[in-house]
This record gives structure tokens, C-alpha cells and sequence, in this order.
């Protein structure tokens, strides 16, 4: 669905973001895109979404080069970014005046999630605060029944219950022909959604794997003191001892955290990527 | 690549619908403004200024105001590419770089002339009247849209109109003024060539009486003057909007 080639990027000459990065996304998924600010999360979105041109190499979504902009690419992505602008119009006339470009647009479920997300549709969209226009954005989003959903972080401005009914949302609109990436640094918030996960750094993508891989491979716990026989990839110290990554020789079942997975992958990126290869 | 990913008429009509209903209130502000300053500096100040007129005709308001009126619409075309937060949305809409082209070039050009003239000769209808009751000696005349006077400045918006929406798509913010800046800046680096090249023949002694120039008219009947002309006339706006389409095309966020 998504093949990225040899792809080469920088905002000045010179510079590169993206020195012949390769990345490939089969659809049916929803991909976490974690990373540090800067690491080049928002201008690989940007590409993909053909908002961004490469200097070199090749990126193909759903067939399409994304630079091209045709209409029939764009109509299978939608892209929620973290800062947007709604027009000071009712959300039905928003729908009236947008929904023609979809041709799969579905009002139903439009209309079925602005139900769920309590939105009237005949407020004005800028009367809405932050969340519900966020609201209001996947709803929209959802019913293009586009085949590319790029979340720029979309749980930032929701409030705790919407994070729930945000993530519930997400997992039923899923299905082998879709896929979402979602770009977050609320690694927290993502938990139990996201998979395949994907660390960038420094433009480079030094973590991609599923959760199933990262529960064979990698053991959390909490231990009182720090394991001395070289199996420690990272540690954290909490209250009364330590949050541990270890490498899951044991096969043991652990609670996966993806904060503590993150700060490991960037603070021992070597390790972990030994591990994997095994 | 499909045809209907450059240009498929539903698409297009959609998107004119859209850009019509988010420009009203602009449209309106243009429209305001204009009948407004005409009303107000036209009709009613220009009399008194001008103590000694006797015939008040209604072609020097119409030429400047379809110029002025269609350059600050032009320049607005695609004022969503100069802000961050629009510029997304407008980017990723799915429709052509040629649809969103051919929509604000039929918008700035074909409808501003004939829904501008249209209102204006309804406004001439109203304001005649008025103007006879209050300035009882002056003798005002028709406005004739097909006159020479309206025709002329229509040519005349329709070449330049386009050097606004090369501004649109090249510059963020400030877009009028902009290209205002530009076009005079151009406008003084041909002057100096002008100077550089033709200011011996100029100092020299020759027949100059006010228009009447002795160079002038050869100047008018060189073959340089011509080309210039025809550039002018014929290839400077379809230029303008091939600029226009690709920027579009080229844009990023």
C-alpha cells in the first residue's frame, strides 16, 4: 500500500532529512509513528500525502506518486493534523460543501459517529472547542472511507473519555484494506491501538516491529534491583525500584509499555536491534 | 494517467460551488466597497470638484473600479496557499491543480466582468437619476457596457488580471501589495533600459510638443514597439497563467 524507495529529503541543501530511507506499509494496520520532535515524523507524513516532494527516490501510495496529487490519490487519504483551520460554517454545510470530492462518501456513518461523539451538526464549527473540531475531523475523515487515515497527534486537546472513545473508534474502522498511521509522542495514549510500531530518529527509522515480535522478544517488569548477567537493555527507576526492558530469554508474558519501549529503542537502539535480529 | 485526474466537469462545478460560497463574503466586501466609493466619490464629490464639468459619463468609474475591483479578487485566489494551517486542507482536497486553476480564472475573469458590469449598468440606472436631481445642470449619460471606452478596459483587465493570480500562488500574505511592488519594479527596470538605450535620441534636438513627439511616432511604427505589443496583447496572460497552474502544481506545504 505504502512503498517508500531509496527516499531522499532535506528542508535546505545540503542538509538531508532523509538519506535513502525505504519503508514499506502493507495496509490492513494501524501504524504508530513515534519519535522525537524532529526526528521527521510530520515531513514523512507530509510526503506520503504528497504535501512534500522527494528530492530523490521513489514513494507509491495506493499506486499513486503522491506529488502528482491527482484527485483520485487524493480522495483515498484523509490528514488530520495536529493544527488545523475549520471555516466558520455549520458542520451540515461543511459536509454539503466537502463530501462531493468522496465519491464514497457515507453519511450514514458520518452521521452515525457524530452521533456517538455528541455533536450537533448544526453548530457552527467554530463555536466547537478543540477536541470536538478533532471530533468532528475523524468523523469526517471515517466516512470518506478513504484507504489512508493520517493522524498527526490526535489525542492531543481530548479529554480522558474521548482518548477511550477515540481509540475505540479507530480499532472498529479498520479493516485489510485500510490503514491509519497515527504520529503521537502520547506513546501512552496509543497503547493497545497501534500496531506495528515505528520509532524514528534523525530520520532514520530505527525501530519497526509488531506487538506480537515485541512480546517474544521483550520482557518488562518491575524489579527491586538491577539485573546483573547482561540481559538488561534499559531501566527506569520508580518508586521502590526499577522498571526494567530485558530480552525475553524466558518467554515470559509482560505488560508492554510503549513509553518505556520508546526510551529504550532510543537509548539503546543497538541492543534492541540485536535482539530483534535473533 | 486517467483524464479525470486533470479534469472532470462534477469535480469542477463542486469546486466552483465551494470557492463561490467561502469568497461571499469577500465578493461582497469588493462589491461594497466599489459602489460605495462610486456613489460617493464619483457621483456626489466629483461635481463639486470639478466646477467646470458639463457631462458627467459613467466610463472613468466603471474602467477603474473593474481594474482595481478584479485585481484585489485575483490577488485573492488562493489565499488558503499563504496561510499554514488552510494550506493543508487545500492541498490535499481532491481536485485537480487544473480544476482549482480553471475555477479562479473563470471566476476572476469571466464572471467578475460580466456580474461587475451587470451591477454597474444597474447602478448607472439608479444613480442617474439621482445625480440629475442634484446636479440639475449637469448632463450625465448612459453607461453603454458595449462602448469602446467599457470594451477597451475590459482587454485591458483580462491581459493583466493574470500578473494578480501569478502573485496569488508565488507570494504568503500581503499578495496585492506585493505584486503591485513587483509589477512597478519591473515597470522601473524597463524604464531605465528605455533611458540607457534611447536617451541620446531624446536629448537630441527633435519636434516634441506635449503627445505629439516626433520619436514617439517612429518609435510606434518600429517593429521592436510591435513585438512589444503583441507580447502585451497576446502571449503576456496566457504566460501569466501557465505560471499561475504550475505554481499550483509545484506548491508544498
Amino acid at each position: 500500500m505504502i512503498q517508500i524507495e531509496d527516499l531522499s529529503f532535506g528542508y535546505s541543501k545540503g542538509i538531508p532529512l532523509f538519506d535513502h530511507l525505504n519503508l514499506s506499509l502493507p495496509a490492513g494496520n494501524i501504524y504508530g509513528l513515534l519519535g522525537k520532535n524532529g526526528a521527521g515524523k510530520s515531513t514523512l507524513l507530509k510526503i506520503i500525502t504528497g504535501l512534500l516532494f522527494p528530492i530523490e527516490g521513489k514513494v507509491n501510495v495506493e499506486g499513486f506518486q503522491p506529488q502528482n496529487r491527482y484527485p483520485d490519490f487524493l480522495q483515498e487519504i484523509y490528514l488530520i493534523t495536529e493544527e488545523f483551520h475549520l471555516p466558520s460554517i455549520k458542520m451540515a454545510r461543511f459536509v454539503q460543501l466537502y463530501s462531493p470530492f468522496y465519491q464514497r462518501f457515507d453519511h450514514d456513518v458520518f452521521n452515525a459517529y457524530i452521533d456517538e461523539f455528541k455533536l450537533v451538526k448544526e453548530q457552527k464549527l467554530s463555536n466547537l472547542s478543540y477536541g470536538q473540531k478533532k471530533k468532528f475531523l475523524l468523523s469526517f475523515g471515517l466516512a470518506t472511507d478513504c484507504k489512508l487515515l493520517v493522524l498527526d497527534e490526535p489525542t492531543n486537546g481530548l479529554d480522558i473519555p474521548s482518548k477511550s472513545q477515540f481509540r475505540k473508534i479507530l480499532a472498529n474502522a479498520i479493516h485489510e484494506d485500510r490503514s491509519f498511521i497515527i504520529s503521537t509522542h502520547q506513546a501512552r495514549d496509543m497503547e493497545n491501538l497501534i500496531d506495528p510500531i515505528i520509532i524514528m530518529e534523525e530520520g532514520k527509522i530505527i525501530f519497526f516491529q509488531d506487538y506480537e515480535q515485541l512480546s517474544r522478544k521483550l520482557a518488562m517488569t518491575k524489579q527491586a534491583k538491577l539485573p546483573e548477567d547482561g540481559s538488561l537493555v534499559y531501566s527506569e527507576s520508580t518508586f521502590g525500584g526499577y522498571t526494567i526492558v530485558t530480552e525475553n530469554k524466558k518467554m515470559e508474558e509482560t505488560n508492554l509499555n510503549l513509553e518505556i519501549l520508546f526510551n529504550a529503542v532510543v537509548s539503546n537502539t543497538a541492543k534492541i536491534n540485536e535482539i530483534f535480529k535473533n | 494517467m486517467h483524464r479525470s485526474n486533470h479534469f472532470n466537469f462534477s469535480r469542477f462545478w463542486s469546486y466552483l460551488k465551494m470557492e463561490l460560497f467561502r469568497s461571499r463574503k469577500g465578493i461582497w466586501m469588493v462589491f461594497g466597497i466599489s459602489f460605495g466609493t462610486l456613489f460617493i466619490l464619483g457621483l456626489i464629490l466629483t461635481p463639486f470638484i470639478e466646477q467646470d464639468m458639463t457631462i458627467y459619463d459613467h466610463n472613468d468609474g466603471y474602467t477603474f473600479h473593474i481594474l482595481i475591483g478584479g485585481f484585489v479578487l485575483s490577488s485573492l485566489t488562493f489565499r488558503d496557499l499563504g496561510n499554514s494551517l488552510k494550506r493543508y486542507r487545500y492541498l490535499t482536497l481532491p481536485v485537480s491543480a487544473l480544476e482549482k486553476f480553471l475555477c479562479m480564472w473563470f471566476l476572476t475573469t469571466i464572471c467578475w466582468v460580466i456580474v461587475y458590469t451587470i451591477a454597474y449598468y444597474c447602478f448607472t440606472l439608479i444613480a442617474t437619476p439621482i445625480g440629475k436631481l442634484l446636479f440639475s445642470p449637469l448632463k450625465f449619460t448612459n453607461f453603454n457596457p458595449f462602448s469602446g471606452i467599457a470594451l477597451s478596459a475590459i482587454k485591458y483587465y483580462l491581459v493583466i488580471q493574470g500578473i494578480f493570480m501569478v502573485g496569488a500562488t508565488h507570494f504568503k500574505g500581503y499578495i496585492l501589495p506585493k505584486t503591485v511592488l513587483t509589477v512597478i519594479a519591473a515597470g522601473l527596470a524597463c524604464g531605465i533600459i528605455f533611458v540607457l538605450f534611447l536617451s541620446d535620441l531624446f536629448i537630441a534636438e527633435h519636434d516634441c510638443a506635449g503627445y505629439e513627439c516626433e520619436h514617439l511616432s517612429t518609435i510606434g511604427e518600429n517593429k521592436f514597439w510591435s513585438i512589444i505589443k503583441w507580447i502585451f496583447w497576446w502571449a503576456l496572460a496566457p504566460v501569466c497563467w501557465i505560471i499561475t497552474y504550475q505554481g499550483l502544481k509545484e506548491k508544498e506545504a
